[in-house]
């Protein structure tokens, strides 16, 4: 009986165009324009841009943890300029291996750990979640005025020069990344892998079991879920893949400064993914991405009209747009049986 | 001996001030559960427009009642226009105070320039006290501190508006039960704290250079103090958690530097915050 | 048959107030207990203690002759305890598939086993063919069964039902006495429900526990109970 009434219910079989309106056919197409780019233009936006990307990883980190889980982080930068500073500190340092790549492997386990250690610590208390983003505003002001105090190490207020990385395979490859292509060559692809890997670990249980602790956490927890496990879990991927995005920015900026890691530049994130869609992965991708670059753009020729525009559109879609662009989009596109997006 | 003096004092100047600045949140939060992220620019916003009005020539008590009244208004049209309709979302309403913060914030810089403007101190000087100076003004505003603190908790429990407004803190159902006007009272509360929050910009900007960011130095250490203290324990709580977090920060930071002191301190209160969620004064 | 659950002196007090006092109880496996009492009598805080969302002040539980008293909520879930809450607890956001989905994730059944398990439990919760509406278009009645499947999905083998019939149809309502049936009969689970409505009770002949004031005052069939001058008494006098 249960599977010839199975067979009605199946769904319905996913044509080209399903695919291409899907998150993972946008996602595709915007790695192709991605991958072309260069291509067309040239100069300052090709040198720019890797940054901006990197950007957009640290905005998924947090549309990880706010989107999928319902944790709001103001502290995503905090990570984000501990890995800048990690690698820094790495490549002043004589390792005998590429140290980049050491700086690259420390800052996620410095991220994970870090955050693994947090998220423990007040997850397994049962901490509001309105507590944990005062938390993690007062993080990232600490980890701010750390870095500014131990200026031996950081530089202070001066900030920290790195070099460009070399990409090096064994002893015979080594390509520098000192020039704009090899670099965002180099970014693109770890950037497309980063949600690549993040895209496949919501669509498995883990991230469903994620859904299900941010629509109702007491009904997960009855159904014998160990909610603060999950939540240590995810708050720890996320401050490893802000902590890597940092450490590969640090390396491509050149240059890391104790305000990378502020309260404003935090809350800055957490902006871009409320406009580019928190829900989505993807979403806040392009948010980080796309509402940066637009930002920075903005604020060299009008700084205070843009910030105050930009606080008036956040306004807007806390109000009135909860899924950001990403979620006016899928619902435009909704078909009657699947939700892509969840609300 | 001196300079234990000299800290103790430092130190209950210093937790005073803080207990005035955190005031305002205290009503806030505390009374109807709004995470006021945008503490700070009411604190910022009070100190400009203290400024201004100084600058036009208008007496420091006079230009500080008005600093009040002036961000009470700006309370009363935020709550009215958005935060009212949020009451029961504390999640938005941290993020739409928080956006209040960013737009606010950019307004002051349009308004009033980048600059560091200053406020004239209208007691300067130090008194005597043998073995340690104070500097009057300061000496005067934890004074002001101690006095609101004071009529505050004469007003909420010798008056009825008082009995009133812990009615309603006590259980919301049960006073729109009693025909208490619910929506009236938390806009009262949103702006007295929002005016309370201004009065204490105004006071405490003769101290500092004042500029755009000024107050959000007090916004992270406010929570800290309401939450170390204990929400909705306007009095002994704002006390209790100023002298925790004000206090320990004048000790740390005759040791170290006092930026690496905020954040032990911080540190500290996060721990006190993860085992104790309800403040360290026990629930009454 | 053997003995499931065990509660000996279950007490909790809060300050000032007794809201459970020394609760004897003993459900065997395989079977139902209906609690009931005016309202006050602690049905909900013993069954909290139970599922383990309350901390007794004194008094232990025993599971499979196991002591549970020190386990928490998940780790009670885990070993067969689920909770059904007064007001229906599912995800409200989600469909009806997505809820059981759940449900499921949590036990070990391997993936392409899930979606049969599903769609099984949804028809058992007669919301098969309603599997893709969110949960929050569907009645009352449909919630509160949605709630049960899920107890059912992670394979619990005691359930504890608070209210399941509140809001309910009577139509709905026999639905539920025979889906409670079912579950002891042919599935071997227990089932411990807080319940009002007397016809309910009636219907699924179970035994009945009653509460007053934080104590058992008596226990036996419906009949017993039913025809029982004290109990008689605290209902009519509490409705007076």
């Amino acid at each position: 009986m249960t599977a010839l009434a199975d067979a009605g219910r199946a769904p319905p079989r996913r044509s080209l165009s399903t695919f291409a309106l899907s998150e993972n056919g946008i996602a595709v197409a915007v790695l192709a324009v991605f991958a072309v780019l260069p291509l067309v233009i040239s100069g300052y936006p090709i040198y720019i841009l890797p940054q901006y990307m990197l950007f957009g990883v640290m905005a998924m980190s947090l549309g990880l943890l706010w989107g999928f889980v319902g944790i709001l982080s103001f502290g995503q930068a905090a990570f984000f300029a501990l890995g800048a500073y990690t690698i820094g500190l790495a490549m002043q340092s004589d390792l005998g291996v590429n140290p980049a790549y050491v700086g690259l492997l420390l800052s996620l386990v410095v991220g994970g750990v870090l955050a693994a250690l947090a998220g423990y610590f007040l997850f397994s208390a049962g901490v509001r979640p309105t507590y944990f983003v005062l938390v993690t505003l007062a993080l990232s002001i600490m980890v701010e005025q750390i870095a500014v105090s131990q200026s031996e190490i950081t530089g202070g207020w001066n900030g920290m020069f790195i070099d460009r990385m070399t990409v090096t395979v064994g002893p015979w490859i080594a390509v520098s990344l000192s020039a704009d292509l090899p670099a965002y060559y180099s970014v693109l692809p770890v950037v497309a892998l980063s949600y690549a890997l993040l895209r496949w670990l919501v669509s498995a249980r883990f991230g469903k079991i994620l859904v299900g602790i941010r629509e109702n956490e007491d009904r997960m927890a009855a159904l014998g879920f160990d909610v603060s496990m999950y939540k240590t879990i995810a708050f720890a991927i996320s401050g490893a893949v802000a902590c890597f995005a940092g450490a590969l920015y640090g390396t491509q900026a050149n240059f890391v400064a104790p305000s990378l890691g502020g309260v404003l530049f935090s809350t800055e994130v957490v902006v871009w993914v409320a406009i580019g869609g928190r829900s989505s992965l993807l979403g806040a991708l392009l948010g980080g991405v796309l509402v940066a670059s637009l930002s920075n753009y903005l604020s060299a020729i009008t700084p205070e009209y843009w910030q105050l525009v930009q606080g008036l559109i956040f306004i807007l879609v806390i109000m009135f747009f909860k899924g950001g662009l990403a979620g006016a989009v899928a619902g435009l596109g909704r078909r009657g049986w699947r939700r892509q997006v969840a609300p | 001996m001196a300079t234990t003096l000299s800290v103790i004092l430092d130190a209950t100047l210093i937790t005073l001030v803080l207990a005035l600045a955190a005031f305002g949140l205290a009503i806030i939060y505390g009374l109807i559960g709004v995470i006021n992220m945008g503490h700070g620019a009411f604190l910022t916003l009070g100190a400009y427009l203290t400024w201004a009005t100084t600058h036009a020539g208008v007496p420091f008590v006079a230009a500080v009642l008005l600093a009040a009244v002036g961000v009470g208004v700006v309370g009363l049209v935020l709550e009215h226009l958005i935060i009212r309709h949020f009451y029961d979302r504390p999640f938005d309403t941290l993020l739409l105070t928080w956006a209040f913060f960013l737009v606010m914030t950019e307004l002051i810089k349009i308004v009033f320039g980048t600059d560091f403007r200053n406020v004239v101190n209208p007691l300067p000087g130090a008194l005597d006290l043998g073995p340690v100076k104070v500097p009057v003004y300061r000496a005067t505003i934890a004074l002001v501190a101690i006095l609101l603190i004071v009529a505050t908790a004469l007003v909420f429990y010798r008056t009825t508006l008082g009995i009133k407004i812990r009615a309603l803190i006590q259980n919301r159902e049960v006073a729109s039960l009693l025909g208490l006007d619910i929506a009236r009272m938390y806009k009262m509360v949103f702006v007295v704290g929002a005016a309370t929050a201004g009065l204490a910009g105004g006071l405490i900007s003769p101290m500092l250079s004042v500029d755009p960011y000024i107050g959000n130095i007090f916004l992270v250490r406010s929570f800290f103090v309401v939450i170390v203290g204990g929400v909705g324990q306007l009095l002994g709580g704002t006390v209790i958690g100023s002298f925790f977090i004000g206090g320990l920060e004048t000790i740390f930071s005759l040791v170290s530097k006092q930026v690496f002191a905020q954040a032990v301190v911080f540190a500290i209160a996060i721990v006190i915050l993860r085992f104790r969620p309800s403040g360290l004064l026990r629930h009454r | 048959m053997s003995e499931l659950l065990r509660s000996e002196g279950l007490t909790k007090r809060f300050a000032g107030l007794t809201a459970a006092d020394r609760i004897d109880f003993a459900l065997e496996a395989g079977s139902v207990r209906c609690i009931i009492g005016p309202n006050g009598a602690g049905k909900t805080t013993f069954l909290s203690m139970i599922s383990g969302h309350q901390k007794p002040t004194s008094g232990v539980i025993y599971y499979k002759g196991r002591d549970i008293t020190a386990l928490s909520v998940v780790e009670r879930a885990r070993i067969g305890i689920a909770r059904k809450f007064q007001t229906p607890t599912v995800f409200d956001a989600l469909t009806a598939y997505q809820n059981v989905e759940l449900a499921v994730l949590g036990t070990r059944r391997p993936k392409h086993q899930q979606r049969a398990r599903i769609f099984e439990v949804l028809d058992l919760i007669r919301l098969a063919d309603e599997w893709a509406k969110p949960v929050q278009f569907l009645s009352h009645g449909q919630r509160q069964w949605l709630e049960v499947g899920l107890l059912i999905a992670i394979e619990a083998e005691l359930l504890l039902l608070d209210e399941p019939t509140a809001g309910m149809t009577a139509t709905e309502t026999a639905a539920t006495v025979r889906l409670i049936n079912m579950l002891t009969r042919e599935f071997g689970l227990s089932v411990i429900i807080i319940e009002h409505d007397i016809n309910f009770i009636r219907d699924l002949h179970s035994p009945v526990t009653v509460l007053h004031l934080g104590r058992v005052l008596m226990e036996g069939s419906f009949d017993e109970v039913a025809t029982n001058e004290a109990v008689r008494e605290i209902y009519l006098g509490d409705a007076a």
